[in-house]
């Protein structure tokens, strides 16, 4: 108890407040420009903190992470444009929602369920991190190999239209993704001898390509049409949540929020894993409910949300705890955590008693300021988005260019994003999913890895995946997730 | 219902390319990693290649057809498209002679005018602002270091970013 009304004293004092509002809107700002990511921002700031202590200090870096997890879902909702990888889901019923003129409806949801994830994972986090820090290193390949199945698991809802033109989207996402160095054996694949090819496709720069350029030439087909303006119908401000429909919706915001603390948990998996799995789980338990997932579900945007938010609570734990980075933007947290003075393992815990609980409640302050934040940064988008669109059109093709750009530094991404605006393009006349594309490319390296470790860990026997219980629990969910739709569809038939 | 087919064989032909760049790829003789670096492109490439094969038996059965704006010139959509794609490969290219401020600016003026926007002063005052905003915005604030064109072009550069 004393440990605790310490850290309230930390935290709630002027200047460690003051760096809470920075950090938050800092974050939320970084996050909502597409190709300057979490970790970007986070090591913007990182020079700031050099003559900080090192509460004040940690607290800066994670309400920036925090803030900028929610602040790219507001390009993902407005523009088609996930800001960060962790908004990638919410693009998927975020933008219908915008383009149905509830531009505002969304964006509440996106920040209210962030705010939540970030809440329930903090409150966890306070009372059982060591606990589930050693938990999580029970996870191995075998286990992630299961998580990746079941984040594929979405194709089943996001490819609804057409079930085997979003599966072979999913195929030919998974086809890229393994261009490049072979982790496991270092061997070159498909690499054709050219260097920019030896780290693989970065599929933000495939993402900004295939949906907001390619977004952009669906709208300059309706140009004569006259109905590119759905989405700048009316005022765009932020909408708040009403009590009430949150308690209907209780169970997306729960689930989220504990899939997105226990995967953040989980050594390397991250926020966009998450979201992806949590988005899974909510289309595959709702797709009966109307507007459709992928047609602007509400629970689209609820289940993403909370989980990437919680995911953040999540990934710190085994950071601090085991001085193992729970997601890649952590990792660069630890690294200010060296750089300050602390060693993050069993002894911080013990030598920092404070430490925790003040990130923790920090994590608190930072998800309540999020509704003042993102309605800030919504509010500036909204003058974007009330331009004619043949300026707007441009102006997003201008930003997704830059955005392109900024992720390396690089004209081969500038190239990939031009080349995938023409796969978005026709990806979309001919009815494939690019969302299921995107998919297979980001779960890509997760399960083929995982795959073939699981394999060399088992001397080349199958066996692991079903003599590990959690795997093959985690493998049965996904089985179940896959093939759901086709036994309903099934039953419903007999039924009938 | 003939240009999707055509589609389909377009990924059929990248499909049926990286399938044989799978196999290609060297084997290691290693008894545990028993996939390797092909085995995994291999499975999915094969998939790939089945699930494509029923997409297109059915599309030749369903035999819809499909309008596709950006091969039909004559329509002023199709023409629209294709302007548009063009300045944005124009756009790419030119990043690297004239730099980032100078050919934003410039395509952030020339491509409204495709649509027929023909209000100069604002549009002007747009691809102005927009350029600088974005410049000021990644090249100063976050330092990303953006394109910085050739010659002239990169000596002024320096003046703004």
């Amino acid at each position: 108890m004393d440990i605790i009304l310490q850290s309230i004293e930390v935290v709630f004092n002027p200047l460690t407040l003051s760096l809470i509002v920075i950090g938050t809107l800092f974050g939320i700002i970084c996050g909502s420009l597409p190709g300057l990511s979490s970790s970007m921002a986070i090591i913007l700031c990182l020079p700031f903190t050099y003559s900080m202590d090192p509460i004040p200090a940690i607290v800066l870096l994670v309400t920036v992470y925090l803030g900028g997890a929610t602040g790219g879902s507001i390009s993902a909702i407005l523009l088609k444009t996930p800001g960060t990888p962790e908004a990638i889901a919410t693009t998927f019923d975020g933008y219908p929602m915008a383009q149905n003129g509830m531009a505002g409806k969304a964006l509440g949801l996106a920040v209210t369920a962030s705010a939540f994830g970030a809440i329930f994972s903090a409150f966890i986090m306070l009372l059982a991190a060591p606990l589930l820090a050693s938990a999580a290193l029970s996870f191995q390949s075998a286990e992630y190999f299961g998580l990746g199945l079941i984040g594929l698991g979405c194709i089943t809802s996001i490819g609804a239209r057409n079930q085997m033109k979003a599966i072979l989207a999913v195929l030919i996402g998974l086809m890229i993704s393994t261009i490049g160095i072979d982790s496991i054996n270092g061997m070159e694949r498909f690499s054709f001898g050219q260097p920019f090819l030896l780290n693989g496709i970065n599929y933000i720069s495939v993402m900004i390509g295939a949906f907001a350029i390619a977004e952009v030439y669906k709208n300059i087909e309706r140009y004569y049409q006259r109905d590119t303006n759905l989405r700048t119908k009316g005022k765009i401000s932020m909408t708040l949540m009403k009590f009430s429909d949150m308690a209907k919706m209780w169970d997306t915001f729960l689930k989220g929020s504990i899939l997105g603390t226990l995967i953040g948990i989980i050594p390397a998996a991250g926020g966009s894993i998450a979201s992806l799995i949590a988005y899974g789980e909510a289309s595959g338990r709702h797709k009966d409910e109307k507007p459709s997932f992928g047609d602007g579900n509400p629970r689209g945007i609820i289940a993403p949300e909370s989980s990437n938010n919680a995911a953040i609570g999540g990934s710190m734990v085994p950071t601090m705890v085991l001085g193992i980075p729970g997601s890649p933007v952590a990792a660069v947290i630890m690294a200010s955590f060296l750089i300050i003075g602390l060693t993050p393992g069993p002894l911080l815990i013990r030598e920092q008693p404070i430490l925790l609980n003040a990130i923790f409640l920090a994590m608190i302050a930072s998800a309540l300021l999020l509704f003042i934040g993102g309605r800030f940064v919504t509010s500036q988008f909204a003058h974007i988005l009330k331009l004619p669109y043949p300026l707007l059109g441009t102006f997003i093709v201008a930003l997704g260019l830059v955005g392109a750009y900024s992720l390396n530094n690089s004209f081969y991404d500038v190239f990939v994003m031009f080349i995938f605006s023409l796969v978005g393009y026709f990806f979309d006349k001919f009815n494939y999913s690019t969302a299921a594309l995107i998919l297979g490319l980001i779960l890509g390296d997760l399960i083929e890895n995982s795959l073939r470790r699981q394999i060399i860990v088992g001397e080349g026997s199958l066996m692991g995946f079903v003599s590990r219980p959690l795997a093959l629990a985690i493998i049965v969910v996904a089985i179940i997730t896959f093939i759901w739709p086709a036994i309903s569809k099934l039953l419903n038939s007999k039924g009938s | 219902m003939a240009i999707e087919v055509i589609f389909n064989i377009i990924l059929g032909l990248f499909i049926v390319f990286y399938l044989y760049q799978a196999m290609q790829l060297p084997n290691i003789d290693d008894t545990v990693d028993i996939l390797g670096a092909s085995g995994f492109p291999q499975i999915i490439g094969v998939l790939a290649l089945m699930v494509l094969l029923f997409i297109t038996i059915n599309t030749i059965k369903e035999n819809k057809s499909v309008q596709l704006s950006l091969f039909n010139l004559k329509l002023p959509e199709g023409r629209l498209l294709l302007v548009n794609i063009c300045l944005l490969a124009s756009y790419i290219v030119l990043l690297s002679i004239l730099g980032f401020a100078v050919s934003t600016t410039l395509y952030l003026f020339i491509a409204p005018t495709s649509f027929g926007y023909s209000k100069w002063r604002l549009l002007t005052v747009f691809s102005i602002v927009g350029a600088l905003v974005l410049v000021s915005v990644f090249g100063s604030v976050f330092y990303v270091p953006l394109p910085r064109g050739i010659g002239l072009f990169r000596e002024l550069s320096y003046l703004v970013y």
